[in-house]
């Protein structure tokens, strides 16, 4: 029996599942006042911080850099990696899995609907703060920043595919940790501060998650007099390896777990 | 026959921290191609968890089952494009997205190509009397209009296999009519195309399925086609009684020498029971336990069998006293 | 007095029911872990960034105390306020439970109440614990002997009391939204900067600090740091004595518990004339 092939599946699912997305933003417009305000007065509170300690004028500019890489951590983690548990709750879930479509292009389309938000939120973030605070950047360094940041994301990304496969399994209890983890991870990945302030080894803990790289090298391009926690040269080959890494082993992970997910029930769960 | 749906000794245990839960215990089914097939059953009767084995969704505990040909468990992927599933209240979705949109986005989960999509959702929209909503958002439709708008889901990807999961639920008589009526339209156009239809309206069943298996408690009791089963209590008389309120007789009323099984379901403040007598001398011992009782008789009909009194006969109980436990 | 017995046993239920919402999902331990990870990082966060610009200089765990302090009893106001604005729109939307609540004989102030309470319970651990790791791990100037108790406890009551009027009338105002996501955290976050949590209020421009000067939190801030850490105590009022700030904790507190109670009325008023309790809203 003849039918579609799975990357044409694959490709339209990304559309069809970023759609309700595009749609979402434009037909409820309050989002856009919460993904724009909220990151926006987080980071304004961290700048304030800084002002209170006479900090030099580049500390403000690590301050708006983490603040964009935020929307996209924010994302991955609400708009992606624990969107299964929303979906489960509304009894979409169990209609996504019997689609002869993957999970992971249902996730992608999530990520791609969603990045057009943050992109909006990351965008408002550096240019009105930048303005506001008077934080100057290196514009020699903008391309290559954008290069790193767009590898970066990508990363993140396939990060994201991970953890929504371990979140399908362990539902309410990985939504709540991913909840308490936003603290921790802000502060693991130096999204106030320079990383190397961190030291070697909790830095280096940190490096697990792509941002931590991603935004050191772009701040070391953008942000001349940034103390470098590793070369630049090896963030980048280091980001690199986690896109390959984090790829293989979400699809991995995501097929483990949709079986184990199908053994127990959990895919046809509706409680919240 | 040429079979669609094949099961072997299925059987499902959820297990909790405290206990097991026994959903299918072993579970045979053979359901042709081309049929309208009804698993009919109380709730808890372990229905839609086989539906959910049957659509890939839920892996049995142990056993076989095969749709199309393909094993559930090995073959899923594949069977996924031949499958479809709809579920009564369901509130699936988006409700910010209009019914078209909707519909369009869970095509493209199948591939299907834009253009011929589109085509098709508005086909199925006039074809159900929605072509006006349209447009609307899903938020804001009543119950029976998203029924209709979850069934239309179904069929835009023309499936070989429809699973209906209690389609009609909840829903007016109205919309319920409308929902049988597309099914057996959708069937007409196709004598290949199959549908498995879990219900707990033992008319529904009556009315749409070509044969009919009765679930209780993880088990099929009986199956065969309506007329079949109703065969079983046509050696019987049926007898509804209608009593006041008063002690409870329903035990008293099964010890009766030629009573068969005898259900309640009190409606209005009254009463309503119904006795599967093995002759009709048997109605003077059940006369007796009613005066005795004090309770005054509101009326008494004999009647044609119908499916619910051969659930009675097999079961014991009526449905509605399966679902209390 | 029945009904009097029938409120008493609807707040009970409603402080049970923010508790079991709150804790339910996992076991106690993680639960903890859970209700202590976030502060203590956000704590840290502060302190690194601290320490970057000014190092281990003489005089530093002044200001580590002020940042650590600031950041422990913010948890009231974070699981306080937002924790009870979104518990309203998460009644109505996701466990559409609002209109039977809005429509049982229970006072709807009472039964907000009670939701509060239960979240701010949740905030004492991790308040407790950031407050007793920062302070071994930086060696900071809080002593369990010296602090002023009853102050602390005062300004607290006062202060929380404003805390759960503001998040009932900003949470009836959220359900004027069809989506309400984000909106506690957004309404938290205000407040953070103006509450001088984590920065003296004197660093904002005019019209934030002059704003910030009318808000109850600031007082509340002063007064916990004052109670804890005494003469090491960073002042924002240096020349206001503690009774002056205590003045103004109440003057600000009853203040705003009217305002929070003019506000509620009408957007209760506003949401009933819409339609707008039993709205759904599932996107």
């Amino acid at each position: 029996m003849s039918h579609p092939s799975a990357v044409r599946i694959f490709l339209k699912t990304i559309v069809a599942r970023a759609f309700p997305r595009f749609v979402g933003s434009y037909r409820n417009r309050t989002w856009i006042v919460t993904e724009t305000l909220l990151p926006l007065i987080g980071t304004i509170a961290m700048i304030y911080v800084y002002r209170a300690l006479h900090a030099p004028a580049r500390y403000l500019g690590f301050v708006v850099l983490g603040g964009v890489l935020l929307a996209f951590w924010q994302n991955v983690i609400w708009a992606m990696a624990t969107q299964f548990f929303w979906d489960r709750g509304q009894g979409n879930l169990e209609l996504f899995a019997m689609a002869p479509t993957s999970l992971a292009a249902i996730l992608l389309g999530m990520a791609l609907g969603g990045a057009y938000l943050s992109l909006t939120r990351a965008v408002t973030v550096l240019i009105v703060v930048s303005v506001l605070f008077g934080v100057a950047y290196s514009t020699s360094g903008i391309l290559p920043a954008l290069g790193v940041f767009i590898l970066t994301i990508c990363a993140l990304y396939c990060l994201g595919m991970l953890l929504a496969s371990v979140f399908l399994f362990y539902h309410r209890e990985a939504w709540h940790l991913a909840d308490a983890l936003q603290e921790p991870i802000y502060f693991l990945s130096g999204f106030y501060f320079p990383i190397r302030s961190l030291g070697a080894f909790v830095g280096g803990v940190g490096s697990l998650i792509p941002l931590t790289l991603g935004l050191d090298a772009i701040r070391q391009l953008i942000l001349p007099g940034t103390p470098q926690f590793i070369p630049l040269h090896w963030e980048i080959v280091a980001v690199v390896g986690q896109i390959v890494l984090y790829a293989v082993l979400s699809q991995v992970s995501l097929r483990y777990l949709e079986r184990l997910a199908r053994q127990d029930a959990r895919l046809i769960l509706r409680s919240t | 026959m040429d079979i669609a749906v094949e099961t072997r000794a299925l059987r499902r245990v959820y297990k909790t921290r405290s206990q097991e839960v026994v959903a299918l215990d072993g579970v045979d089914l053979r359901i042709g191609r081309g049929e309208r097939f009804g698993v009919l059953g109380p709730n808890g009767a372990g229905k839609t968890t086989l539906i959910k084995i049957l659509v890939t969704l839920l892996l049995p505990s142990s056993g076989a089952a095969f749709v199309d040909g393909l094993d559930v468990v090995t073959q899923f992927r594949e069977l996924r494009h031949r499958i479809a599933m709809v579920s009564g209240g369901e509130n699936v979705g988006f409700g910010m997205l209009k019914v078209k949109e909707q519909l369009w986005m869970f095509s493209q989960f199948y591939g299907m190509p834009s253009n011929p999509a589109k085509r098709r959702i508005a086909e199925l929209l006039e074809r159900l009397g929605l072509s006006d909503a349209a447009d609307r958002r899903v938020s804001g439709l009543s119950s029976g209009m998203r029924q209709k708008m979850n069934l239309i889901r179904g069929l835009i990807t023309n499936p070989r296999i429809l699973f209906l999961d209690e389609p009609t639920v909840a829903l007016d008589v109205g919309a319920a009519r409308d929902v049988r009526d597309e099914v057996r339209r959708w069937m007409a156009e196709d004598p290949t195309r199959t549908v498995i239809l879990t219900t707990h309206y033992m008319m529904e069943a009556d009315e749409l399925c070509d044969r009919v298996a009765i679930v209780n408690r993880g088990r099929i009791v009986a199956q065969g086609t309506p007329s079949e089963l109703k065969q079983q209590v046509q050696q019987n008389a049926i007898v509804d009684i209608q009593l006041s309120p008063g002690r409870r007789l329903l035990d008293a009323l099964r010890e009766v020498d030629g009573v068969a099984g005898a259900s309640v379901a009190e409606q209005d403040g009254i009463d309503r029971f119904t006795l599967l007598l093995s002759s009709d001398a048997a109605l003077g011992g059940v006369m007796r336990i009613v005066e005795g009782s004090g309770r005054e008789i509101r009326g008494l009909q004999k009647r044609e069998p119908t499916l619910e009194d051969a659930f009675v006969k097999l079961v014991g109980r009526g449905m509605a006293e399966e679902e209390q436990g | 007095m029945i009904a009097t017995i029938a409120q008493w046993r609807g707040f009970k239920a409603a402080t049970w029911l923010g508790w079991e919402i709150s804790s339910n999902w996992t076991r106690p331990l993680m639960f903890l872990i859970y209700s202590v990870l976030r502060p203590i990082s956000a704590a840290f966060i502060l302190v690194v960034m601290y320490r970057v610009i000014s190092g281990r200089a003489p005089g530093t765990t002044d200001y580590l105390a002020f940042l650590v302090s600031g950041v422990a009893f913010w948890s009231f106001v974070q699981y306080g306020f937002a924790g009870l604005s979104n518990g309203m729109a998460e009644d109505r939307g996701e466990y559409r439970m609002l209109k039977y609540v809005y429509t049982s004989p229970v006072d709807f102030y009472l039964y907000l109440f009670g939701r509060g309470l239960a979240q701010l319970a949740s905030a004492v651990a991790s308040a407790l614990i950031v407050l007793v790791v920062a302070t071994i791990a930086l060696s900071l100037p809080i002593d369990p002997l010296r602090v002023n108790y009853p102050l602390l406890v005062v300004g607290s009551v006062l202060a929380l009391a404003a805390v759960i009027g503001m998040a009932m009338a900003y949470g009836f105002l959220q359900l004027q939204a069809v989506d309400a996501h984000g909106y506690g955290e957004l309404g938290a976050s205000v407040l953070y900067v103006i509450s001088g949590a984590i920065f003296p209020i004197t660093v904002l421009p005019g019209i934030l600090a002059t704003i910030a000067s009318l808000s109850p939190l600031v007082y509340w801030m002063e007064l916990i740091r004052r109670s804890l850490l005494g003469s090491h105590a960073i002042r924002m009022f240096p020349t206001l004595s503690d009774a002056d700030v205590l003045l103004r904790l109440v003057v600000t507190t009853v203040a705003t518990l009217l305002l929070a109670h003019l506000v509620f009325s009408w957007a209760d008023r506003r949401a009933r004339r819409r339609g707008l309790i039993d709205m759904e809203s599932n996107w």
